[in-house]
This record gives structure tokens, C-alpha cells and sequence, in this order.
């Protein structure tokens, strides 16, 4: 390669590194200070415990409660992970610092220490820092609840999944990219989502469809272009990014978010990820969660009808498309049903799935996109938006 | 045996041949009294009898016993046919020797000893080498054969003797006399027996090994038919006080033993002879005693023979065991004492932890008696399912018929959870009874029967020891709870002093933490750990120096 350039300097992340390298050191202070004072470190943690995860109906949105441990490293119980947070702690610190772009695997490799010691009858013993992933996955989610810090805030990229398109600009590490021109491809929403920087919308709505192949077909269908929209797809299970990209197009510009999943208890999960939160990083849904998104499909009630509305499929197509739900799909919705007071407490939800349950069938997008995409584009969609056919 | 019939007629009294059996006679015959009843047993009980005169020759005198100990096998000879293999059985020992003209009498002659006094030994029948000799001569043909020499003596002698059963005296077969030209005393008996070395092996094995345990202080070799020499050196000089001879306690005498006192005494009145040949008893103690029963006082002693007053003799011997005499002496008991016992459960297990206590001396049925209990744990003993059991009597190891014995007894009625052992357990109790007379199941010496008075010492003896032993592993249990926790802790102190470091630079003048800033978050948690750890028996600074020595050990890799 040949030399003469200045090397490249991305001064959106530089100043992101700084912010957050500055709020961790900051969180970890009172920590160094008891440790040179000879006094027991501790630190207090938020519980990430099920049972301290609450559904504030106010905002619509799962957070986490009051309750916080103490991780005492005096405590045998807790010495290990005390040690496997600071560790953690400061491995993210430096990559700050020093320009790192770590993903969770690095860190998970970066920390991963064997401890050679002798014991008191002076034999040799060994001790991994962490074993698995798993293990260091969770105490990278302990040091995002003791600082306040997304793993993104610290950047740490993961695999990015979401993806968009649609009349808007937006500027990403210093290029500004419109994303009403990207052909047949779409933007691949970045891990670091508070990092872009949104420079305008034209639209009107936002559709989140679950599954990548529908993006592709209602994108190449000119979808966005007739119905002035940003069309989004978190690719199944949607990542983190994707969420907070969701929320910032609703937050920052006040669009309305729809979502469109398959019509079962699976997609119904997807549904309430991005509008309530995930139940076990309940942590993450104060700045990822869109407690306004409104499902707009499948619904059962497209299927077969309801009251006066009529359904979108004849006798005969419903018998091609639906499928018999499983045991587990039906054990899963009963699940639904039973422990989460944002279903169970809104009418049009708990009479989605008891209709579900009653009929015991499922139906993919995919089954009314495939009756034509142009029905489901410029038929079912728009109609549905405009008859204010959706749940919230 | 077929007997002629002499005419016709019916038989009568007359025809009956009556005649008295010889005790030789009987114990040949009935060879599982004296613990021959097969050949296993049999070369098993020939190892212990040689031993057990060996040491009592020895320790009781004072004298730091060399036992050596052999048993070879050796081809049958003769006409005599049969399966089972011969084995010459050797002891030698340093001790007193046996005078010449005694010879005969000690080793072919049954009921004949020099223990028949009141004093604590092994042996105490005069029956045990006898039963071999008769065993010997019964199963091989072959006398007994001793070689011995007194301390002042200027000869060896050497005996050949067999036992003539049906009059019970010893024949001498074969005499040797040298003068010595090295100073050796002692005595070596060796004997040819049938015998099963592969069935009595473990148990011979063990018997010496046991034996070798309560005496830290002898010396003993024992070379096997295979060919295994099995060598306990001598690891104390200290030996258990020998016995001293003491007169007989009132409450411990019978019928027989008033008559021989009565016969035997120089005494001129029925008080002076209280006074003199009994322990316990004084001046006053005597006439209270003589006035409560309705005795004379001035009565001759040998008044109490003549046929007449017979009826007398049985009051006099009912009045002693009734009235209350002081307790016996027990002086005439030679315990092992806690030290030596210590020393051989140190020396045979390398225990991490061993106690051991003799009792004060308590007495049944006007017999003496002192328990002893030594308790091991820990260390190198095999944990097992129960405590290992080592029973001793009078410094015999006991082997056979464990489950009959009272200690076991006692041993297994133990709640050993109270005592914080949790089985499996590295758990070894022994237990001594030292008596003038131990009440013994049977004459092979094996099991003690279950007298209350010692059952109840037995139990106190080892809840004394045990409660001891609870203590200690509670201190240990606290002990190794505090250090695993030192160690659990010091472990992450590198890492976590590295981290404390790398986040205490703010951001804008960060640089890599150098090593003196992490030694000194590595310090500072050193001292917080070590003050929150309390380890029994050691102070802050040696608390600390463990912590820090676990810490500075850690390499991360
Ligand atoms: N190795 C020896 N050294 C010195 N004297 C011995 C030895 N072996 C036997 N004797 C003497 O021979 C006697 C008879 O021994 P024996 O074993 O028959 O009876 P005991 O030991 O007195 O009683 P027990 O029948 O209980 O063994 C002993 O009392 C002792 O005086
Ligand atoms: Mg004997």
C-alpha cells in the first residue's frame, strides 16, 4: 500500500469512544477509591432477574425494577463474577481507548484468562476467567446495567441484520447516504443506531416487516416509493439497532410504525419485542422499544373474517395457506395468554389469540403475499392502514 | 476302645474303670478351648502364644523387647500322609529366659506358670505354649524345642520336651548345654505344626502388625513362608511401668482361693490374716468387718479347714464379697499409658490428628481395671464405612469374634454425627482393657464379654476422646472454610488489581497501567482480603502472607 494518507479518522465514533470511555470511568471511580481506602469493593447492579422485570403500563414498555444486588468481591458466592465484571470492564475501557471495534466474540476471546495458581498445600490449580461465551456474553450485559451503557454506546459491533429503505438521508460515519437510491439493495442498519445521523424524512409511515424475503418483494414492488413510507425488516428476531432505529424514526420524526408478522405465536413475539421489549434484556427497553408500533397483520381476523369485516382469503385459498398449529404453538400462545398483562389486558389481543387457539391454524405473511404481491402491496396493506385494521 | 467282658451277667459298678482325666488329656482332646480348632487357627494361636510369653518376659521386666518371628514351611517326614503342609514356628526373644531346672515344667507341663499371682500380664493361665506343645506333638509328632539363657547365667541350655498327656508331665527328650561366649540371654522356642499359612496369612499379618502398634518401644521381625520380612523398628524407648504384684482383694477371692490363702498363711488370727493378705484392708476396717458377720476375731485361720466347718468357710467368703473394703489398688495394672499409644497409632498410620486417654482405675467384682481409648484421624487412614476398631486387652491384640466384643458394642452404639464424623470416615478407635483379670468369652483369648462396669467405662473413655476429636475438626472445618476462601479469593486478586488499574486513568490521559499501579490495587486488596479472613492459630500477618503468597503464585495465561 502506498503511504501519504493520513490515517482515517472517524471523529463520530472518536467522540462517541470519549463519551462513553468517560461515563465508565467515571461509574468505576467510587469503586478505586474503596480499594485504595482498604475498604471491600463492592458493586451495586440493577437484578436482571425475571422477577425484577416490570411492565409500566404508563409507557407501554418492559424495564427493569428497583431491586439492584451487591457484588461483593469479599463474597465467595459473587467473587468470581465481581472479578469477571471488572475484567470485563476494563477490556471494553481499553478497547476504547486504544481505537478497537470489538464484537462480543473478541471480548469473549480478549478476556478469556487461564488463573495459574498454587493452592495452600501448594499444588497447581487452574481457573479459565470465563468457559463459554455464554458467560461472558452476560457480564458484558452486567457492565451495560452498571454504566447505563449500551454495548453499542461502548462500540461493540455484532452482526447487523435489519436492514432499510425509503425516502430519507441519513449521514454514517461522515458519508451522507440516500437511502431512496440504493436499487435493488437496502442499508444495512449499523450496530452503533445512535450513531447515525437522520438528516430527512419524507414519509408518512414506517412498515417493519418480520422476514427479509417480504422486504425484498415489497421493496422491488416500488412499495415505499407509491405509499410514501420507510420500509424496514429486522430479518426475523430483530437486533438491537434495528429496534432503536425503529424507535428513533418514531421518537425523532413522529411516524407511525406498523408491523406486519406471521400470524402466530412466534410472530406475535417478534410483534412485541420491538413494542414492549425482550423479556430477558427487559434493560434495553427504555431506548429500544416502540410502545407504539401497532401490528397491523396477520390477523387472524384476515383470515376468516370477523364480525362485519371481511376475509381476505376465499374458502379455497384458506385451505391452501393455513397450516395446522403445533402443541407448542398452542402451549406458547396459552403462555401469552397467561403472563403478559400487556396481552391479556388489551381486548383485541386476547381475542387474536383466543381465535387462534379456537381454530388451532396458523398463517404466513408469505400466504397472502403469495396470492400476489401487488394484492398485499397496494391492496391489503394500504387498506388495512386505512381502515385502522391493526392492533396496539 | 473295645473292653473285654469278663462272664455273663448284667455289668455292675464294679466293671466301671473310673479314672480322672489329666488336664493335658482334656485340652489335647478339645483343642478349640485353647483356640487350635483348625489349622489355620491353629498356626495363628501358635504365633500368638510364642509372642505373648515373649513380651511378657520382656516389657513386664523392664527389659526393651527384640522379638523376632519366623514360620517356614518344611516338607512332611515320616509315615504320616495327608494334604496339609508343616511349618516350623520360631520366636525369639531377649528377655529373662527360663531357668533351667523350670524348663521342663514351663513348657510340658499344663497349669504350670510364674503368673499365677496377681498382677497384670498376658498370659495367665498356664496353658498357652503347653496347648502348643500338645498340638505339635498331636499333629507332627515333634517335641517342642527351647533354647534358653538367663541374664547372670554362663550357659545355654537347650530342651527337647514333650507333654506325657495321661500324666500330664513333661518328657524330656533331648538336653544341650554351651557355655556362652556372647553375652546372649533370652529364650527361642521353635515347634513343627500343621498348619494352613494361606488361610491364617492376613490374620497372623495383622495379629503382629497390631501388636508392633501398642509397642512403639520393641523391635520385631517377622519373616513369612513367602518369604516377606515384616520389620517394626523400635521408635520410643519409653516403656508402659511394669505390673507390681499385689495380694488379692477381698471382693475378688472364691472358695478355692480362701482355702489356698488359708492354708498358706503364717497368720495366728482370723484378723491378722485380713490385715496381711488381703489389699484394702487395715486394722479397723478388719474388725468392723469381722464383728458385722459374727467372726472371732482370735480365731486360728486353720480352724476354717477342718471338715466341720466348711459351712464357716462359705459364710467367710460370701461376708468378704458383701462388705464394702476400700476399692482394689490398682497398681498392680501396668496400662499402656496415653504417650505410647499415641506414638504407635502416630507411627503405624500417620494420622493427621490422635488422642488418647487412660482412665482412672475403676474395679469389678473386686478386679481392677483401666480402660484406655486412643483415637486416630485423618492423615494417611483409609476412610471406611465405621470406625476401624483395634481391641487390645493386657497389651493382646484382640482379632477374632470382634462383633461379640463389648467395645464393639459400644463402639457401634456411638452417634459419631455428634462428634462431626461424618462416615465415610478416616476414623481408628482403639481401646485397651488392662485387668488382673479380663473377663475373656473364652480361653482362646478373643472377645470380651460385656460387663457393665466396663461397658460403661468403655463408653465414657471414648466420648472423652471423642469429644476431643469433635473439636478439632469443627476448628478444622472453620479452618478450611477460611482458607478456601483466602485461596478463592486471592486467586482473582491479579486480575482484578489489573482492571482496577487499566479503569482508574480517565480517558483523556489514559495510558497502559504500569506495573507499580497494578502492584499497588494488588497490595491494597491483599490487605482487605487478609482482614476479612480469620484463620484459628494464625495471626493478621501470617493470614496475610498466605493470601499474598496464593496472589503472587498467579500466572495469567
Ligand atoms: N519366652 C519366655 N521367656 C521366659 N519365660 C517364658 C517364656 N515362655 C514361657 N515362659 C514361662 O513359661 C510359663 C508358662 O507359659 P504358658 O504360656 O504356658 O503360660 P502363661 O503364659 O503363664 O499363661 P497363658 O496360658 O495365659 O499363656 C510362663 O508363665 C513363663 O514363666
Ligand atoms: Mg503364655
Amino acid at each position: 500500500m502506498s503511504g501519504g494518507h493520513e490515517p482515517f479518522v472517524d471523529e463520530v465514533d472518536l467522540k462517541a469512544r470519549l463519551k462513553a470511555a468517560r461515563i465508565m470511568h467515571e461509574k468505576f471511580s467510587p469503586l478505586i477509591k474503596a480499594v485504595l481506602d482498604g475498604k471491600p469493593p463492592k458493586l451495586v447492579i440493577p437484578k436482571r432477574t425475571l422477577a425484577n422485570t416490570v411492565f409500566d403500563p404508563e409507557r407501554g414498555i418492559l424495564s427493569l425494577g428497583e431491586e439492584v444486588l451487591e457484588r461483593e468481591f469479599l463474597d465467595l458466592g459473587e467473587s468470581r463474577r465481581f472479578m469477571q465484571t471488572l475484567l470485563m470492564a476494563a477490556i471494553i475501557y481499553q478497547s476504547l481507548i486504544e481505537n478497537e471495534y470489538p464484537t462480543i466474540r473478541d471480548l469473549y476471546y480478549k478476556g478469556k484468562h487461564t488463573i495459574v495458581y498454587r493452592d495452600m498445600r501448594g499444588r497447581r490449580r487452574e481457573e479459565n476467567t470465563w468457559d463459554e461465551q455464554k458467560e461472558s456474553d452476560s457480564v458484558i450485559q452486567d457492565v451495560e446495567v452498571y454504566t447505563g451503557l449500551f454495548r453499542e454506546d461502548m462500540l461493540i459491533l455484532s452482526k447487523e441484520k435489519g436492514k432499510v429503505v425509503g425516502n430519507m438521508r441519513i449521514r454514517s460515519g461522515g458519508d451522507v447516504i440516500d437511502l431512496s437510491k440504493l436499487g435493488h439493495g437496502a442499508y444495512a442498519i449499523e450496530s452503533t443506531a445512535d450513531l447515525i445521523e437522520i438528516l430527512d424524512v419524507d414519509a408518512e409511515f414506517v412498515l417493519v416487516v418480520e422476514k427479509d424475503a417480504v422486504f425484498q418483494q415489497l421493496h422491488r414492488a416500488g412499495f415505499w416509493r407509491r405509499y410514501k413510507s420507510i420500509l424496514i425488516t429486522g430479518s426475523g428476531q430483530p437486533d438491537r439497532a434495528t429496534r432503536r432505529f425503529v424507535r428513533r424514526l418514531h421518537d425523532e420524526h413522529g411516524l407511525p410504525v406498523y408491523v406486519i408478522t406471521d400470524s402466530d405465536p412466534y410472530g406475535w413475539y417478534i410483534y412485541f419485542v420491538y413494542k414492549v421489549g425482550s423479556i430477558n434484556l427487559s434493560y434495553e427497553s427504555e431506548r429500544l422499544a416502540t410502545p407504539k408500533a401497532r401490528f397491523l397483520g396477520v390477523q387472524m381476523s384476515d383470515v376468516f373474517g370477523y364480525g362485519s369485516k371481511k376475509p381476505y382469503l376465499s374458502e379455497a385459498e384458506r385451505k391452501k395457506f393455513i397450516i395446522k398449529a403445533t402443541d407448542r404453538d398452542i402451549k406458547r400462545a396459552k403462555e401469552l395468554l397467561k403472563n403478559y398483562p400487556w396481552i391479556y389486558k388489551n381486548r383485541l389481543w386476547k381475542r387474536e389469540i383466543e381465535l387462534f387457539l379456537k381454530r388451532k391454524v396458523k398463517l404466513e405473511i408469505e400466504a397472502i403475499a403469495s396470492k400476489g404481491i401487488r394484492f398485499f402491496a397496494f391492496k391489503y396493506i394500504p387498506e388495512k392502514i386505512e381502515t385502522g385494521d391493526w392492533i396496539e | 476302645m473295645a473292653r473285654k467282658r469278663r462272664g455273663r451277667g448284667a455289668v455292675t459298678a464294679a466293671d466301671e474303670k473310673y479314672r480322672s482325666r489329666t488336664v493335658a488329656e482334656m485340652i489335647a482332646k478339645h483343642r478349640e478351648f485353647a483356640g487350635f480348632q483348625n489349622p489355620a487357627r491353629a498356626l495363628y494361636q501358635t504365633v500368638r502364644e510364642l509372642v505373648e510369653n515373649s513380651l511378657d518376659a520382656t516389657d513386664t521386666k523392664r527389659i526393651l523387647p527384640w522379638i523376632y518371628i519366623s514360620i517356614r514351611e518344611v516338607p512332611r517326614t515320616g509315615s504320616t500322609n495327608g494334604a496339609r503342609p508343616w511349618y516350623v514356628v520360631t520366636v525369639e526373644d531377649n528377655g529373662i529366659g527360663v531357668p533351667r531346672t523350670v524348663l521342663p515344667q514351663a513348657f510340658g507341663r499344663v497349669l504350670y506358670s510364674s503368673k499365677y499371682v496377681i498382677k497384670q500380664t498376658r498370659g495367665m493361665f498356664g496353658l498357652g505354649v503347653k496347648a502348643v506343645t500338645l498340638y505339635a506333638q498331636q499333629t507332627t509328632g515333634s517335641p517342642i524345642e527351647v533354647y534358653s539363657s538367663t541374664e547372670g547365667s554362663q550357659y545355654v541350655y537347650m530342651m527337647k520336651i514333650r507333654i506325657d498327656t495321661s500324666r500330664n508331665t513333661p518328657q524330656v527328650l533331648e538336653v544341650g548345654e554351651w557355655g556362652k561366649k556372647v553375652g546372649w540371654k533370652g529364650t527361642r522356642v521353635s515347634v513343627r505344626i500343621e498348619g494352613d499359612w494361606r488361610r491364617a496369612k492376613s490374620k497372623i499379618i495383622e495379629y503382629v502388625r497390631r501388636t508392633a502398634i501398642i509397642a512403639p518401644y520393641a523391635e520385631i521381625i517377622f519373616e513369612t513362608p513367602d518369604g516377606e520380612i515384616y520389620y517394626y523398628p523400635r521408635t520410643t524407648k519409653k516403656m508402659p511401668e511394669p505390673p507390681r504384684e499385689a495380694k488379692p482383694h477381698p471382693h475378688g477371692v472364691n472358695l478355692e482361693d480362701l482355702r489356698e490363702i488359708v492354708r498358706a498363711t503364717p497368720a495366728k488370727t482370723l484378723k491378722e490374716m485380713l490385715i496381711t493378705e488381703f489389699q484394702s484392708v487395715g486394722e479397723k476396717s478388719a474388725e468392723e468387718f469381722l464383728s458385722k458377720y459374727g467372726f472371732d476375731p482370735d480365731m486360728n485361720p486353720k480352724e476354717l479347714l477342718k471338715r466341720d466347718n466348711e459351712e464357716l468357710l462359705v459364710k467367710f467368703v460370701e461376708a468378704l464379697s458383701q462388705f464394702k473394703f476400700r476399692s482394689p489398688k490398682s497398681d498392680y495394672l501396668s496400662p499402656l499409658g496415653a504417650e505410647i499409644i499415641r506414638e504407635g497409632l502416630k507411627r503405624m498410620f500417620a494420622p493427621e490428628w490422635v488422642e488418647a486417654i487412660t482412665r482412672p482405675p475403676r474395679s469389678y467384682k473386686g478386679h481392677p481395671f483401666i480402660v484406655e481409648v486412643g483415637i486416630a484421624y485423618g492423615g494417611a487412614i483409609k476412610p471406611l464405612e465405621e470406625p476401624l476398631l483395634l481391641r487390645y486387652a493386657n497389651k493382646i491384640p484382640l482379632l477374632y469374634e470382634e462383633r461379640e466384643d463389648v467395645s464393639y458394642k459400644v463402639v457401634k452404639s456411638i452417634n459419631w454425627k455428634n462428634y462431626n464424623v461424618d462416615f465415610p470416615a478416616p476414623l481408628i478407635v482403639l481401646v485397651h482393657i488392662a485387668s488382673t483379670k479380663v473377663p475373656y468369652k473364652g480361653l482362646g483369648k478373643e472377645s470380651i464379654s460385656e460387663t457393665p462396669e466396663l461397658e460403661s467405662e468403655i463408653r465414657n473413655a471414648v466420648q472423652e476422646v471423642a469429644r476431643k476429636l469433635k473439636v478439632y475438626i469443627a476448628r478444622k472445618t472453620r479452618e478450611e472454610e477460611a482458607k478456601r476462601k483466602a485461596e478463592a479469593l486471592a486467586r482473582y486478586i491479579p486480575e482484578v488489581a489489573w482492571s482496577l488499574a487499566m479503569l482508574s486513568k480517565p480517558p483523556e490521559k489514559w495510558s497502559p497501567p504500569k506495573p507499580e499501579e497494578v502492584a499497588t490495587f494488588k497490595e491494597k486488596l491483599i490487605d482487605i482480603v487478609a482482614s476479612k479472613i480469620k484463620i484459628a492459630g494464625m495471626n493478621d500477618e501470617e493470614v496475610r502472607r498466605i493470601v499474598k503468597e496464593i496472589a503472587d503464585s498467579v500466572e495469567v495465561e
